[in-house]
């Protein structure tokens, strides 16, 4: 009886199985949303439908809610989270800073956003991925060249800006007509991380200060090092969208036309949502994310691996790599994707060859030196996920009868080698029979 | 001076040549085979020179074989002279006979060396 209430339950549990990421189907499927004020469900509506268009669940909860926990016996009970509580110090539950950190330290995805008044706990995340913001907690973005002409005289805090990264990978392949509409705060990335891109930039005029107060030094984050939303894509492959201003991702901003000061022409949507929902597109791995398969390796001629080379083999290498397209895996298409043949250094670099259909392969010839090699390919571009394979294989030198057996610059040795035997033969004949 | 030079040179390679054609024929024949293999040694030395030492086992080896056969030829030159007091009671068969044993165990060494 107790066996049969057991499988019974196994079986209901099968559904919630195919309904979780996996490396088969890499799109996030649930999503925990915490929000700091319940009205955010109903004047972001837009951006939310737009992800559940897509396939996603989304569960919705007051961050404080003491009730939100992340996993549950070692299992996380969701793929993605997203952040939309900017103004929150302590999260509910068993969510804190830590549990955060190693949400996205196991793969899973974050879409967290700050705005005006950031606690202290939504800037720590954002440091421990890379971003820092601007110390002032009440400093905004401010650019006097290039905010939204609107009918009432304001001070310049919501601002336009068409400074995308170049990726069409991360924002789609249709361009972003109209520019985006901010109002927050602005943060900072360092130039030499390069796993953290500037999504959208400020212009060159704008600076993070405090509007209702006069400027007593010169501010600390200017002109166009000021990023608007940054994007992070960790060694593991997560992928972090951060940025600065909740009320970008509101209906209110999606729907309206925007003008920027300065040029005549108006446009009647401003590009928030083309832009949020291309990006959402790339957070939760619906595109750029790459898969690679089937190494393989054999000898020219011969179908199955060898456990070792030998020096001056001539041998043939294929991977397949293929890359999600949200609901499959499409073949992927470069020119660039290379392999080393390494030990200490690459000995051999070759650019693969593709037959268009995800299979990419070379042919190249084992060098002069034995050793253990790894077949090594480390594919990183800017918006993908990094591929990173590799494969050990011994190479060993000639056995004693596989050298050359006769050498054609060592025939005079030869020759005079034998010349001394006939000689000896003809000498003893001569020296025995003479009278 | 040069002159007298000269006459010294000459006078004194006549005296050798005429001490040489004394000697034996027998011993006359070993000496021709010592040049023969010393002549092939410095061919050899003087392509390897050209050609570089590629192969080294195989210059090796066959330099090896012309410097043994000039070594042996000696041994059994000077075993075989009557006027060398020392080897005065060896038979100069059995002086022979070591001679091709000797050259048997050479030229296995050499053929094998030479890879």
């Amino acid at each position: 009886m107790s066996r049969f209430v057991v499988f019974l339950t196994l079986i209901a549990l099968l559904p919630t199985l195919s309904f979780s990421f996996s490396p088969e189907n890499p799109t996030d499927r649930r999503i925990l949303v915490l929000l700091d004020d319940i009205s955010l469900k109903s004047s972001h509506s837009l951006f939310f439908k737009s992800l559940q268009s897509r396939g996603f669940e989304l569960e919705f909860k007051l961050a404080d809610d003491p009730k939100i926990s992340l996993q549950r016996y070692g299992q996380y009970l969701y793929d993605g989270l997203i952040l939309f509580s900017p103004t929150i110090e302590r999260f509910g539950g068993s969510v804190d800073l830590a549990a955060i950190l190693d949400f996205v330290d196991s793969g899973h995805d974050l879409i967290m956003s700050a705005d005006v008044s950031a606690s202290d706990l939504i800037r720590e995340i954002a440091t421990e991925c890379g971003v820092e913001f601007d110390e002032d907690p009440a400093a905004m973005v401010i650019d006097h060249t290039s905010f939204a002409v609107s009918d009432t005289e304001g001070d310049h805090t919501l601002i336009v800006s068409d400074d995308f990264i170049k990726s069409d990978v991360i924002l789609g392949k249709e361009k972003i007509e109209a520019p985006v509409l901010f109002r927050g705060i602005g943060h900072s990335t360092n130039p030499a991380n390069s796993l953290v891109l500037k999504a959208l930039s400020a212009s060159p005029a704008a600076y993070s200060a405090n509007p209702k107060s006069k400027l007593s030094n010169p501010p600390s984050l200017t002109g166009s090092a000021i990023s608007l939303v940054s994007v992070v894509q960790a060694r593991n492959n997560a992928r972090v969208l951060i940025s600065g201003s909740l009320s970008m991702f509101s209906n209110r901003l999606f729907r309206s036309g925007v003008q920027k000061a300065g040029s005549s022409t108006k446009h009647e949507k401003s590009g928030n949502e083309q832009f949020l929902t291309e990006l959402s597109r790339w957070v939760f791995h619906e595109r750029g994310h790459l898969k690679a398969v089937n190494v393989s390796h054999h000898n020219v001629g011969e179908a199955d691996e060898p456990s070792m080379y030998r020096i001056k083999d001539d041998l043939e290498y294929s991977v397949e790599i293929y890359e999600w397209s949200g609901t499959s895996w499409e073949p992927y298409i470069a020119e660039d994707v290379q392999v080393q043949f390494y030990m200490m250094s690459p000995y051999v670099l070759k650019t693969l060859s593709t037959n268009q259909k995800g299979l990419y392969y070379t042919a190249f010839k084992v060098p002069d030196v034995y050793g253990v090699f790894q077949f090594k390919v480390e594919y990183q571009r800017l918006g993908y996920t990094s591929l990173s394979l590799s494969k050990q294989i011994p190479v060993r030198p000639f056995r004693h009868n596989e050298y050359e057996r006769f050498i054609t610059a060592a025939f005079p040795y030869y020759g005079s080698s034998f010349t001394m035997m006939a000689g000896f033969f003809i000498f003893s004949i001569v020296y025995l029979y003479n009278k | 001076m040069a002159r007298s030079t000269t006459k010294d040179a000459q006078a004194l390679f006549h005296s050798l040549r005429s001490a040489y054609s004394a000697t034996p024929t027998n011993l006359k024949i070993i000496d021709l085979y010592v040049i023969f293999a010393v002549l092939t040694a410095i061919i050899q030395v003087g392509y390897m020179a050209i050609v570089g030492s590629f192969p080294f086992n195989s210059f090796l080896s066959g330099v090896l074989s012309c410097v043994g056969t000039a070594v042996l030829a000696v041994c059994l030159r000077i075993q075989v002279n009557k006027e060398n007091k020392e080897f005065k009671d060896l038979p100069p068969e059995r002086a022979f006979a070591d001679f091709v044993l000797c050259n048997l165990v050479l030229h296995l060494v050499i053929i094998n060396f030479m890879g």
